[in-house]
C-alpha cells in the first residue's frame, strides 16, 4: 500500500539521517518502530507523508498505492494526505490550534477534503468523538484546546486524523508526553481504531512495552539504519541484533525492579561521527574488526532479519 | 474580564485627562499670553487686551481649562477667531474627507501588509521574501510626503490619469474617489511597509508551532493554512502594530491632505497654524491625539476577542 | 540569517557614512555658497560646475543638499541626544527606586505615547512660532518616554543580578550603582535605540520643514526644498528627486545600522520591542 525503496535523507551538510531504508506496509498491518531519539523515526515517518523539514535531501522511492511520488512534489502528496495517510504527533497541546474549537478543527478536513456541508461535517465530528471515547462528546465539540487534558487533546487529534478514513495511520511517540494510564487507553485505541476500521497503523515509539502491546511487526531503528525486524513478540523475546538486545535489557522489569538498570554504554552519536560501516560499532559488546567499517548484510534470522556481521543470542 | 475591562476604561479616560492638561498648557499658560501670539508683535495694548476679554483670558487659568473642557465635552469647542464661526462646525464640515482617506488608506494598509507579510514568511529565505523585505525596508526609510511627490509626477504630470491635488467636493462620486486615490496610495505603501514586517516575523513564529505541522498533516493547502490557521494566531502582534500605526496613519492623514490640498482636519490644522487660530489649533489637536488614545484602547480590548485563552479571565 | 547581520550594518554604516561626510564637509566647504543666487543660470542642467544643476533661482543643488545634511544631521544629534539623555536618566530612576517613582515615570511615559512626534511638534509650532528649534525641542521631548521605557526595562534586569546584590551588600549607594554597574550594561540596547530614533528625527525633521513648520528660509533643509519643488513640479521636476533620495538615503543608512546593531546585541529584542 505504502513502500519505501532504498529510502535515504541527508542533511544540507551530507550527513545521513536515514541510510538506504526499505519499508512496506500492507493493509491493515500494525507496525511499531523503535529506537533511540535521533535514530531517524521520525524521519522515516515524516517521509512517508512527505513532510520532511526544508533543507533535508530525500533519495530513493517512495510508491504510496503504487504510484512513485517525489520526495518535493506536494501537490500529489496533499491528495494523499488525510484521505491514504494521516498522522498524529507527541505534543498533543501544541498540535492543535489554540483558537479553534475542537469540533471545528475536526470539521475542517471533512468540509474542505468531503465537500460536507456544516451541519453534515459536525455531525460526523461528533461521530468521531464518539468513536475515539472523548467523554461528553456533544458538549467537547464546542471548546477551545486549553478546556481539554492531554488524553482528550490527543483523542481530538485522533478523530482529526481518522476524519477523511485514511488507510494508514502514522502515530508518531503518540503517549510521550501522557501519564503512564492515559497511554494505556490512547494504545488501545489505537488497536481497536485500526482492526475495526481495517487500517494500518504504524506506530512510532521507544517504549518496548507499549509496542509490544499494540502491534504484530517490528522495525527497530538504530543511527539511521532499520537494524532489525521482524514479528513483535518474537522478535522482543528473541532479539538478534546486539543493539535490540541492548534495548531489551535496559527496560525496566518487574522482577528486576531492585536491581541496577543495565545500560547501553555510550550515547548515541551524533550524526557526523556516526561509522561509515555499521553504525552501533563502537557502543556493540560482539564488535568485529569489520564491523567499523563495512556496512553489514541483511542476514535471516530465526525471527525475522537483522543488518549484522554477528547476528545471535549472544550475551550483552 | 470585566475587572479587566474596567481597568483598561479607567486608564483610557484618565490618560484623556491627562492629555488634555497638556494640550491645554502648551497652548495657554506656556506662551506667555496668546492674545500677543495670536494678533502678533506690531498689535496695540488696546486690541490685546480686547481679544483677552473676548475669549476669557483674563480668568484664571484653572477656569478657564475646566470652561474648555466643559464645553468640549457638550460638543463646544469654542468660537474659531480667523474663520468667526464655531470651531465644531469646522470640524463637522470636514471630518468626512478626512475619516475617508483615513479608512481608505487603513484597509488598503492592511490587505498590502498581510498580502505582503504572509508571502514573504511563506517564501521565507527564498526571493520572494527578499524582495518583499527590500520593498518593507525601502517603505519605511521614504518620507510620505515624497512618495506622494513621485506619485503625482509619474500620474498626473506625466500620465495624466489622475488629478495632482484638490478636492472637487463629494456631490461627484467619481471625482472625489478619484481624488483619493493618490493619497490612498501614499498612505497605504508608507504605512503597509511596517506592518508587512511585523506580520511576516509573526507568521513565522507561529509557522514554527506544532499545530501547522497537523494542519500540514491534514492535507490543507498551503495558503489555506497561512490564512486560517497562521494568520489568526499571528494577529495579536499585528493588530497591537495596527494600534500604534493610527499614529503614523493621523499624522500621515494630516501631511497628505496638506500635499495633496485636500480640505480636511489636516488642512485645516494648517490653515489654523498660519492663521495663528489658537482655539481651533487646540481643539484639532486635542482631536488628533484623543484619536490614537482611543485606537490604543480599541487595540487592547481586542487582545480579549481575538484570543480565546484571554476570555477565560486570565488577563 | 547569520549572513544578513553584517549585510545589514556595512550597507548601514556605508549609507550613514557618506551623509556624515557631507554634512560635516559642509561646515567647512560647499561648492558655492548654499543661499548664493544666480538668476542667469537657474534650472541649470547637470554639469561640471554645477553637478546637480541649479533651482529656480540658480543655487546650487548640490551645496545646498550638503547645507542641508548638515542641517538635518545637527536637529538629530542634539534631539535625540538630549531626548536619550534625560530619557535614559529617568529610566534608571525608576528602575533604581521602584515604588512610586517608578509607577510615576512610567505612567507619564505612557502619556507621551499619546502625542506622535508630528503632531506635537506641530502643537509647539503653533504655540512658540516655527523654528528648527522647536522641531529640536519637539525631537527632544517625544524621545524621553522612548528612552524611559527601554533603559528602565534592560535596568530591572541587571537590578536582579548577583554583582549588582554585591555591590549593595558592599553598601555602594544607589546612584553609585546605578552609574558604574547598571548604565555600562544598559549601553547596548540604548545605543541601538539611540540608532533608530535618529532615523526617525531625520524624517519627522523633513516633514516638518516641509509642511513649512521646520526650517526656515534661506535655512537649507531636504523637506524645504522637496516643498518649493512640488510648485515647481510641471517646470522643474527633477527638483523634487535629489532631496528625496537624500531623506532616504539617511533614513535607510541609520534604520538598517540599528537593525542590525540590534540584531547582534540582543536577538529577543529583535521581536519585542517597546510598544
Amino acid at each position: 500500500m505504502i513502500a519505501l525503496h532504498n529510502l535515504t535523507v541527508r542533511t544540507t551538510g551530507g550527513h545521513v539521517a536515514v541510510r538506504g531504508a526499505d519499508l512496506a506496509i500492507q493493509p491493515g498491518q500494525r507496525l511499531g518502530v523503535v529506537g533511540e531519539s535521533g535514530s531517524g523515526k521520525t524521519l522515516l515517518a515524516l517521509s512517508m507523508i512527505g513532510m520532511v523539514p526544508e533543507g533535508l535531501q530525500v533519495d530513493g522511492q517512495v510508491l504510496v498505492k503504487g504510484e512513485t511520488i517525489a520526495a518535493d512534489d506536494e501537490r500529489a502528496w496533499r491528495r494523499h494526505r488525510a484521505r491514504t495517510m494521516a498522522m498524529i504527533f507527541q505534543e498533543p497541546m501544541a498540535a492543535l490550534n489554540p483558537l479553534v474549537r475542537v469540533g471545528d478543527t475536526v470539521a475542517e478536513p471533512l468540509r474542505l477534503h468531503l465537500g460536507l456541508d456544516r451541519a453534515a461535517a459536525r455531525k460526523r465530528a461528533l461521530d468521531l468523538f464518539e468513536e475515539t471515547g472523548i467523554p461528553q462528546a456533544r458538549r467537547r465539540l464546542g471548546q477551545y484546546p486549553h478546556e481539554l487534558s492531554g488524553g482528550q487533546r490527543q483523542r481530538v487529534l485522533i478523530a482529526l486524523a481518522l476524519a477523511c478514513d485514511p488507510d494508514l495511520l502514522i502515530a508518531d511517540e503518540p503517549t510521550t508526553a501522557l501519564d503512564a494510564q492515559v497511554a494505556l487507553r490512547i494504545t488501545d485505541l489505537l488497536v481497536r481504531l485500526s482492526q475495526d476500521r481495517q487500517m494500518a497503523l504504524m506506530f512510532i515509539s521507544h517504549d518496548l512495552a507499549a509496542v509490544s502491546r499494540t502491534t504484530h511487526d517490528i522495525v527497530v531503528m538504530y543511527g539511521g539504519d532499520i537494524v532489525e525486524r521482524g514479528q513483535t513478540v518474537r522478535v522482543l523475546s528473541d532479539p538478534a541484533h546486539p543493539y535490540t538486545q541492548g534495548l531489551l535489557a535496559a527496560r525496566p522489569s518487574l522482577m528486576h525492579r531492585e536491581r541496577r538498570l543495565p545500560t547501553i554504554p555510550g550515547t548515541v552519536p551524533q550524526l557526523f561521527a556516526l561509522p561509515p560501516g555499521c553504525r552501533f560499532a563502537g557502543r556493540c559488546a560482539r564488535e568485529l574488526p569489520q564491523c567499523v567499517g563495512t556496512r553489514p548484510p541483511v542476514v535471516a534470522t530465526p525471527t525475522g532479519q537483522a543488518a549484522c556481521h554477528l547476528p545471535g543470542a549472544g550475551q550483552t | 474580564m470585566s475587572y479587566f475591562l474596567a481597568r483598561r476604561i479607567a486608564g483610557f479616560v484618565l490618560t484623556l485627562w491627562a492629555v488634555s492638561i497638556v494640550v491645554f498648557a502648551v497652548m495657554n499658560v506656556l506662551p506667555g499670553d496668546p492674545a500677543l501670539t495670536i494678533l502678533g508683535l506690531d498689535s496695540t495694548d488696546e486690541a490685546r487686551a480686547a481679544l483677552r476679554e473676548r475669549l476669557g483670558l483674563d480668568a484664571p487659568v484653572v477656569q478657564r481649562y475646566l470652561a474648555w473642557v466643559g464645553g468640549a465635552l457638550r460638543g463646544d469647542l469654542g468660537q474659531s477667531y480667523s474663520f468667526g464661526v464655531a470651531v465644531s462646525g469646522l470640524i463637522a464640515e470636514r471630518l468626512p474627507l478626512t475619516v475617508s482617506l483615513a479608512i481608505s488608506g487603513m484597509t488598503l494598509t492592511v490587505c498590502l501588509a498581510l498580502v505582503m507579510g504572509l508571502t514573504a514568511a511563506a517564501r521565507h529565505g527564498r526571493a520572494g521574501d527578499w524582495a518583499i523585505m527590500l520593498f518593507s525596508q525601502l517603505g519605511i526609510a521614504v518620507p510620505v510626503f515624497w512618495l506622494s511627490m513621485l506619485l503625482v509626477l509619474l500620474f498626473a504630470v506625466k500620465l495624466r490619469w489622475l488629478p495632482p491635488g484638490g478636492f472637487p467636493g463629494w456631490s461627484d462620486p467619481v471625482a472625489a474617489a478619484r481624488a483619493l486615490v493618490l493619497p490612498t496610495v501614499a498612505l497605504a505603501l508608507v504605512q503597509s511597509a511596517v506592518l508587512a514586517r511585523v506580520t511576516r516575523s509573526a507568521a513565522l513564529e507561529v509557522m514554527r508551532l506544532d499545530f501547522v505541522r497537523t494542519a500540514r498533516a491534514s492535507g490543507f493547502a498551503p495558503g489555506h493554512i497561512m490564512w486560517r490557521h497562521v494568520l489568526p494566531n499571528a494577529l495579536v502582534p499585528i493588530v497591537t502594530i495596527v494600534g500604534l500605526q493610527f499614529a503614523g496613519l493621523v499624522t500621515g492623514t494630516i501631511v497628505i491632505e496638506n500635499v495633496f490640498y485636500l480640505p480636511g482636519l489636516g488642512r485645516l490644522l494648517f490653515q489654523s497654524i498660519a492663521n495663528r487660530d489658537l482655539v481651533t489649533v487646540q481643539a484639532l489637536v486635542m482631536l488628533f491625539a484623543a484619536i490614537v488614545v482611543t485606537a490604543n484602547f480599541l487595540v487592547d480590548i481586542a487582545y480579549v476577542l481575538i484570543d480565546p485563552r484571554l476570555r477565560a479571565g486570565r488577563a | 540569517m547569520n549572513a544578513r547581520l553584517p549585510v545589514n550594518i556595512l550597507i548601514g554604516a556605508a549609507l550613514v557614512a557618506v551623509v556624515m561626510f557631507a554634512a560635516l564637509l559642509s561646515a567647512i566647504w560647499t561648492p558655492y555658497p548654499y543661499a548664493g543666487i544666480d538668476v542667469a543660470n537657474k534650472f541649470a542642467a547637470p554639469s561640471g560646475a554645477h553637478w546637480l544643476g541649479t533651482d529656480q533661482l540658480g543655487r546650487d543643488l548640490v551645496s545646498q543638499l550638503m547645507a542641508a545634511a548638515g542641517n538635518s544631521m545637527g536637529v538629530a544629534v542634539v534631539a535625540v541626544g538630549i531626548g536619550c539623555s534625560i530619557g535614559t536618566a529617568l529610566g534608571l530612576l525608576a528602575a533604581a527606586k521602584g515604588g512610586w517613582i517608578e509607577e510615576l515615570i512610567m505612567r507619564l511615559s505612557d502619556l507621551g505615547f499619546a502625542f506622535p512626534a508630528l503632531l506635537f511638534a506641530i502643537m509647539l509650532a503653533a504655540a512658540f512660532g516655527p523654528s528648527l528649534s522647536m522641531v529640536v525641542i519637539a525631537i527632544a521631548f517625544i524621545n524621553i518616554p522612548t528612552f524611559a521605557r527601554v533603559t528602565r526595562a534592560a535596568a530591572n534586569q541587571i537590578w536582579r543580578r548577583e554583582y549588582v546584590f554585591a555591590a549593595r551588600a558592599a553598601g555602594m549607594s544607589t546612584f553609585a550603582i546605578s552609574r558604574d554597574h547598571i548604565l555600562p550594561n544598559i549601553a547596548a540596547p540604548v545605543i541601538v535605540q539611540a540608532t533608530i530614533e535618529f532615523a526617525v528625527a531625520i524624517l519627522v525633521e523633513a516633514a516638518l520643514s516641509y509642511l513649512g513648520l521646520g526650517a526656515q528660509p534661506p535655512e537649507p533643509s531636504w523637506g524645504r526644498m522637496l516643498a518649493e519643488a512640488q510648485t515647481l513640479m510641471y517646470l522643474a521636476p527633477q527638483l523634487a528627486v535629489w532631496p528625496g533620495l537624500c531623506i532616504v538615503t539617511a533614513v535607510l543608512g541609520f534604520g538598517l545600522l540599528g537593525d542590525g546593531l540590534r540584531d547582534i546585541s540582543d536577538p529577543r529584542l529583535a521581536r519585542r520591542r517597546p510598544a
